[in-house]
């Protein structure tokens, strides 16, 4: 019975409240007040916008000693994730089987492991650091604990299934992912998607002003 | 509830817009701004972190603007703002916050923490929530026209003077002049010099160019106590007279500040562009200097570092114009290690050096310029904003520290090349 | 470090229990006709009942394709079902109820004086990091590690044959998964302490007089006292042994045969036990059981008192150099947020 659940309406619930809940944030983003800038501008706002987005991905040399750990770290969990999420041969056997339709090259076995272990022990350090660091420890909110922990758990529970032999451990693994779509658009997990207009306002800022930011 | 809580949200409420929306979605309390801030980075007291700056604006975001706060808001799940969350930010967002826009620098989700911080100043300035410093000097200026309280009559004692060290006319309300200069109390004040150095430049470069009795002051106390309101009305001033004496542009001094507030939120402020240009003095400098309109000679043997204005260069734009004078006049410059957008600020923009309140946080902050400066080895330190040089002076006193501080465009009048008499 | 080296060598030794038993012997047949089977040899030979391997020829290719019947291994499933699971056993229980009457009849050890409130530095946020990302993947190894050692005698009775199977394959998935992160978290630690802990004058007096445990006797310390410091090279080195038999297990494609894979599985529940029994005592230590040294790990920094009670070497140093800091300074630093926030922060 559980098992028709997580299989069934709950898999499309879920789906349903992080397609509509990202874009109804999406959209109040791009439909809220923005008043225009009256100033003459010394440079070009579009390029310098698109220039930053990418840009953040890697810090400024000044402050590399400092953030170095939560750069390796982060790196390490993100594309870990990433490899695991849209190259893991279970994974894209389910896609193409339940929503696309089709299917593309998946990881080899190795690589899954590798890109498992990276994305683990990316976001064990990363936890930690919040826990650890005085700063990260008085700003951090439960919301930034629960995404952690509740990803964690994600990423825990599939590995636990890797053997793909145990229906429990797979329904296990499918549930919890069920609840990380439900919390997702009310998250800071949403950094997914708005941390793209949010480096773009601000590369627009500093490049009308001509400063490469 | 009371009145200043009212009115403070009612401000904040006002300012949340589609940035708001995208920088609070995206921050997940990372604290690499923390690193950049030398308010934290001096002191290590996380409450310093700039992001918890903007934790008044942040909490009300989350509260009624965000998905799951709207639910949780409707359950009766949200805890509401107090005058708590306005009164012990107080501290935070005046004394230890310069606006040097550092952190908005090195955020990996690009939030611009400091633009945040600005829209928490404009509701906490409205409500009453501001050091009595700020508030006295932002009185001052919509009063008098000066933060300091320098009246018109002290600005032509200055000018006497001026004209009597240079043997120059210093032109006052000349219609259609090609540029109208715009002082600073500061400068004024402490380093008169600077006009001096404006009347020798301007007549060996052949600048037409004016002074205005009725807008004289740069500074602009409205936008370092983040008053939009009174802010705008002073900017009105300077518009006002600028158009009076119909000129073509207008030359903001070395502040810093006063650039941001002239050149970039100015027109926002009053809601229209302006019918001319507005350009620094360092843009000029470098504008006459490239077209070989200035001409100078000899160059200065100590070893000379350059601080970075932060509303000049990492806000305001002005990052390779500084050097290439500086380098005209000196071939034994060196830079920082953290130099140009990257650079650390003095510790007293923004309104700081304004707050006496702030005086001891300002200090400690300071160690961080120290410790740039001794690492370079420098003589002296040049920089283009009269705050910072008067902070930095204040810093290097306490530390007894043997550093001179400059003012770039006093150093290139004095390296100016003799013209025959006209 | 003689005495780790030589420990080490034990533990090589120890797979030779599995062939205690010896080979049997050849029955006695009477005088006469002889009634020997031809082929008795050839299956003696197969049995390895004289205890030479035999390596045959066999079509298949493969590691061990030529051995047709593994006798050792036997011995070696054997020795892993009844002792080296009931010694584990035995030996985990031990150690609880070791830590058990420690705590009832030792109790809690206290400074003298008691807490100042005023503290010093011990610990940077990247060491304590290492400790316990070192701890989290350890624990995790441990338990799915002992799931899927005592599972079976002490499991399945209590979950069913089902749920332990499900257990058991989660287990190994997880534990042979997370096992080389262990090895990365060992290196980051081995690098991080390991100039503190090399044993210095004053250990074998600490060692000699009980670590002060025993009675009220004050006892001198470094930063690390003698007792850490042991517990330390027993990590990194017995964690070594571990993490290379690890390797060895959860990666049987350079060739390795079945009796490397024996052995090698032996020396890591060995190993592992070491490890978990002594973590134990590790844990007790450094939370319940001695006032204030949890602090360190979990904030980096540690009352004055604590320091000049359990490592006044270093505590000497702390007073020399002027370390010491203020309680409010402390409350500033580690971001208690102001005490005006009475509804504190908001939380989605």
């Amino acid at each position: 019975m559980i098992a028709n659940l997580i299989d069934g309406p709950l898999w499309y619930f879920s789906l349903a409240v992080f397609s509509l809940g990202v874009l109804w944030q999406l959209v109040s983003i791009i439909f809220a007040s923005r008043k225009p800038d009256l100033s003459v501008a010394r440079g070009a706002a579009g390029p310098a916008a698109l220039k930053t987005v990418f840009s953040r991905f890697l810090p400024h040399r000044e402050i590399r000693p400092q953030v170095g750990i939560q750069y390796i770290a982060g790196y390490l969990f993100h594309l870990g994730l990433f490899a695991l999420l849209f190259f893991a041969a279970p994974h894209v056997v389910f896609l193409e089987e339940n929503l696309l339709g089709f299917g593309w090259t998946t990881m080899p076995h190795w690589a899954f492991i590798v890109s498992a272990q990276a994305a683990f022990f990316g976001l064990i350090i990363l936890w930690l650091r919040r826990m650890v660091n005085p700063v990260s420890r008085l700003i951090s909110t439960t919301d930034d604990h629960v995404a952690a922990i509740l990803t964690f758990v994600v990423m825990l529970t599939g590995c636990l299934a890797l053997l793909e032999g145990f229906e429990a451990l797979r329904l296990l693994h499918r549930f919890t992912v069920e609840l990380w779509l439900i919390y997702f658009p009310f998250s800071a997990l949403m950094h997914t998607f708005t941390f793209i207009p949010s480096r773009a306002f601000t590369g627009a800022w500093f490049g009308r002003r001509g400063v490469d930011a | 509830m009371s009145e200043k809580l009212e009115k403070g949200l009612e401000v904040l409420r006002s300012e949340v817009d589609s940035k708001v929306h995208s920088f609070f979605s995206s921050c997940v309390n990372c604290g690499i701004c923390a690193e950049a801030c030398l308010f934290y980075t001096e002191t290590q007291d996380p409450r310093y972190t700039p992001i918890y700056k903007t934790e008044p604006l942040r909490k009300l975001w989350r509260n009624e603007y965000s998905l799951g706060g709207k639910i949780r808001s409707m359950l009766g799940l949200s805890k509401p703002l107090t005058e708590a969350d306005f009164a012990d930010w107080e501290e935070l967002v005046y004394d230890g916050c310069s606006m040097c826009g550092r952190c908005s620098m090195v955020c990996p989700v690009g939030v611009d923490i400091s633009g945040m911080i600005f829209k928490v100043k404009h509701a906490m300035s409205k409500a009453g929530f501001s050091p009595e410093g700020l508030v006295g000097a932002t009185q001052r200026a919509v009063d008098i026209g000066s933060p300091m309280g320098i009246t018109m009559k002290a600005v032509m004692a200055t000018i006497k003077h001026a004209e009597e060290n240079t043997g120059l006319k210093i032109p006052m309300d000349v219609e259609g002049a090609d540029y109208m200069a715009l002082l600073s109390s500061n400068e004024i004040a402490l380093y008169p010099e600077y006009i001096e150095s404006l009347a020798k430049i301007f007549d060996h470069a052949g600048v037409s160019w004016t002074l205005s009795s009725d807008a004289y002051e740069a500074t602009n106390s409205g936008l370092q106590i983040g008053n939009k309101t009174i802010a705008g009305q002073l900017v009105e001033r300077v518009v006002a007279g600028a158009e009076k004496l119909g000129v073509k542009n207008v030359i903001s001094p070395e502040c810093g500040h006063a650039y941001t507030a002239l050149r970039w939120e100015g027109p926002n402020f009053i809601g229209r562009a302006y019918p001319f240009k507005v350009v620094h003095i360092m843009e000029l400098l470098d504008e006459l200097l490239a077209a070989g309109r200035i001409k100078t000679t000899g160059m200065e043997s100590e070893k000379l570092t350059f601080h970075d204005p932060c509303s000049i260069v990492r806000r305001g734009g002005i990052n390779a114009q500084p050097r290439n004078l500086l380098n005209q006049i000196s071939d034994n410059f060196v830079e920082m290690a953290d130099h140009g957008n990257m650079n650390w600020c003095c510790g007293g923009g923004g309104g700081v050096s304004s707050n006496e309140r702030a005086e001891e946080l300002k200090l400690t902050a300071f160690n961080k310029k120290k410790s740039q400066i001794e690492a370079t080895g420098a003589e002296a330190v040049v920089t283009a904003c009269s705050n910072c040089r008067m902070v930095m002076e204040e810093g290097v006193e306490t530390n007894e520290m043997e550093v001179e501080l400059l003012g770039l465009t006093e150093m290139i009048a004095e390296h100016l090349e003799p013209r025959a008499a006209s | 470090m003689r005495f780790k080296t030589l420990l080490l060598l034990l533990c090589l030794l120890l797979p030779q229990f599995a062939l205690a038993d010896g080979p049997p012997k050849k029955p006695n047949y009477p005088e006469g006709v002889s009634s020997i089977s031809p082929g008795s040899e050839l299956w003696g030979a197969v049995r390895q009942r004289d205890g030479v391997l035999l390596d045959g020829v066999s079509q298949v290719r493969g590691v061990d394709a030529g051995i047709l019947i593994n006798e050792q291994g036997y011995r070696w499933a054997r020795f892993r079902v009844s002792e080296l699971t009931l010694y584990s056993a035995w030996a985990l229980a031990g150690v609880l109820v070791l830590i058990f009457l420690i705590y009832v009849i030792r109790g809690k050890v206290g400074i003298e004086g008691g807490l100042s409130g005023n503290m010093v530095r011990r610990f940077s946020d990247y060491e304590r990091i290492v400790h316990w990302v070192l701890a989290i993947v350890f624990l995790f190894l441990a338990l799915s590690g002992l799931i899927l050692l005592l599972g079976r005698p002490l499991l399945i009775p209590l979950f069913g044959k089902e749920v332990f199977s499900l257990m058991a394959s989660a287990s190994k998935e997880g534990h042979n998964l997370v096992g080389p992160l262990f090895l990365v978290s060992l290196l980051m630690m081995i690098f991080s302490f390991v100039r503190r802990n090399i044993y210095e004058k004053g250990d074998l007096t600490w060692l000699l007089k009980g670590g002060g445990f025993i009675g009220k006797d004050h006892v001198s310390g470094g930063f690390f006292n003698m007792g850490e410091k042991t517990w330390y090279w027993m990590v990194i080195l017995i964690g070594l042994v571990i993490s290379v038999s690890g390797l060895i297990l959860v990666m049987p494609i350079f060739g390795q045969g079945r009796i490397i894979m024996e052995i090698a599985h032996v020396i890591h529940v060995i190993g592992a036990l070491a490890l978990i029994v002594v973590s134990i005592g590790h844990m007790y230590m450094g939370s319940i059981g001695t006032e204030g040294t949890l602090e360190g790990m979990k904030t980096g920094y540690v009352d004055i008192n604590w320091a000049d009670a359990h490592h006044d070497r270093w505590g000497r140093e702390c007073h020399e150099k002027d370390l010491i800091v203020s309680a409010e300074e402390y409350a500033r630093l580690v971001g208690k947020p102001s005490v005006d926030e009475a509804d504190g922060r908001e939380t989605t």
